[in-house]
């Protein structure tokens, strides 16, 4: 079966899902479907539902993300975690697609899926061209950066508490958020199945060694950067990716922000915010003062977490889970960020 | 024509004839990365026999340095333990292992050794990954 066969029996059952969400809607048509190709994970869908209520004509811009089970971060990624942040950051200040439905049934859709808001915007992929020079556009007329900041400031300043958000697990003050940061990749790596790797033997035992303390929790995104946001006008409509997410330390974020592993080739920071107007906006934004020595500590966590990701990533297709492969290209990726982070270690 | 070299060529067919002659977006992508995983493979290949003879070099220097510290300082026994499971393995969980027993018994070492100690396992280190990046990046 081809693929555009798949994809008009799937477009079928979406509308059969859909009308028995909408009992009084008519005449539903979907429009403008579009499977997009983005991320390791989940199947994300997008499309207009076109339909009749009341005998009125009603519109609705719908996602859909699906689960098909072989996803990089396995069982780490909860596409029902990801519906109840949604909802719990719905009427909060920070810009997120609204949610609609979540379903576990497997007999609906053949996999669990989520559906919500399609939010205006375009995502423009950072490490193509093309994408590059929208974020050197954007940087230069000044008025996305500046939402960059503020965004990340308002989802470290939000009360989490108040939007529901302890269901993530809240670590204790201390050395608990990076504990548990540690433990969850250590997981991810053992489920690889990967052959040992001494250089990431050493940075483990480095990162247990030197964890910083720290009393601060805030919501983080953990992976915060262009390309995991909706932009809409120059201003961040939705920021997308809800499959890191945990309660930390909101340096954990600053530190991806910093890293130059989200820039390519220019000293803009996630290639569209200058390093000073970023430090200021955003201790101004917070009251958090930038810890440079915990965000260089976390710098080498994501390392550890980066390598984790690469060897699922190629473990799935090892493994005879995924066809993908570009997940079996990963495995060369290893050694890669082994040796950045042996850098890191100062060698 | 060597397997590496046929690897090359299967790998620029995919990039260059296969791939471009395919339209939808998902299996030209597959195609292309196919194209790219053969690459890589195909410079592994090439340098294999050279990669594992520089590895059981520096296997062998590290193992001699590390012995000869033992002899001039009692290793802590966990310690001693992974050197001789290194000893006999010479593979990459038992390097593991000895960098674990490392960072353990940091008390036990005094924090001079075990830099010394550390930076001599790290030397090793750096060698084997530089000769990974060699195809990998």
């Amino acid at each position: 079966m081809s693929d555009r066969d798949d994809s008009t029996i799937l477009q079928g059952r979406i509308i059969e899902y859909l009308r028995s969400r909408l009992p009084d809607a008519t005449d539903l048509t979907l429009q403008n479907v579009q499977r997009i190709a983005v991320g390791w994970s989940h199947e994300t869908w997008l499309f207009d539902l076109d339909y009749r209520t009341a005998g009125e004509a009603r519109h609705l811009g719908l996602c859909l993300r699906r689960d098909p089970g072989n996803a990089l971060l396995r069982h780490l990624s909860d596409l029902e975690q990801q519906f109840c942040v949604l909802q719990c950051l719905e009427h909060t200040a920070l810009p997120t697609p609204k949610p609609y439905w979540f379903e576990r049934d497997t007999a609906i859709l053949d996999a669990p899926f989520l559906v919500m808001e399609k939010v205006r915007g375009s995502c423009p992929n950072p490490w193509g061209r093309d994408g590059r020079a929208y974020y050197q556009a954007a940087a230069e007329r000044g008025a996305l950066p500046k939402s960059f900041t503020t965004t990340l400031a308002t989802m470290h300043t939000l009360d989490w508490r108040a939007a529901g958000l302890d269901f993530l697990g809240v670590p204790a003050a201390g050395t608990d958020f990076a504990r548990r940061e540690i433990s969850k990749w250590r997981e991810l790596i053992a489920l690889s199945e990967h052959s040992p790797e001494p250089i990431l033997t050493d940075l483990i035992c480095w990162l247990e060694d030197n964890i910083p303390a720290t009393d601060r929790v805030t919501l983080v995104h953990g992976a915060y950067r262009t390309g995991n946001f909706l932009i809409h006008d120059d201003q961040i409509s939705a920021v997308l990716d809800w499959e890191l997410q945990v309660l930390g330390d909101p340096m954990y974020d600053v530190a991806y922000v910093l890293s130059d592993l989200n820039r390519e080739g220019t000293p803009l920071l996630s290639n569209l915010v200058e390093r000073e107007a970023f430090f200021r906006d955003y201790e101004a934004a917070t009251g958090f003062v930038i810890d440079e020595a915990a965000c260089r500590y976390y710098n080498a966590l994501y390392a550890m977490r980066s390598v984790a990701f690469w060897m699922s990533a190629s473990g799935l297709y090892a493994a005879g889970r995924s066809n993908d492969i570009r997940l079996a290209r990963t495995a060369w990726s290893v050694p890669v960020v082994l040796e950045r982070a042996a850098r890191d270690l100062g060698y | 024509m060597t397997e590496d070299e046929l690897l090359q060529r299967i790998a620029q067919t995919l990039k260059q004839e296969i791939g471009p002659a395919i339209d939808a977006e998902y299996p030209k992508t597959q195609a292309f990365m196919a194209g790219v995983v053969l690459q890589k493979l195909s410079r592994q290949l090439g340098v294999a026999a050279r990669h594992q003879a520089a590895e059981r070099a520096d296997l062998d220097a590290l193992l001699a340095d590390l012995n000869h510290t033992a002899r001039d300082l009692p290793l802590p026994a966990e310690m001693q333990t992974s050197l001789e499971r290194l000893t006999r393995d010479r593979n990459k969980a038992a390097v593991c292992g000895l960098i674990e027993a490392l960072y353990s018994s940091r008390n036990a070492l005094g924090a001079e050794h075990f830099t010394v100690l550390l930076a001599r396992v790290r030397q090793t280190l750096r060698a084997n990954i530089d000769r990974q990046v060699e195809y990998a990046a």
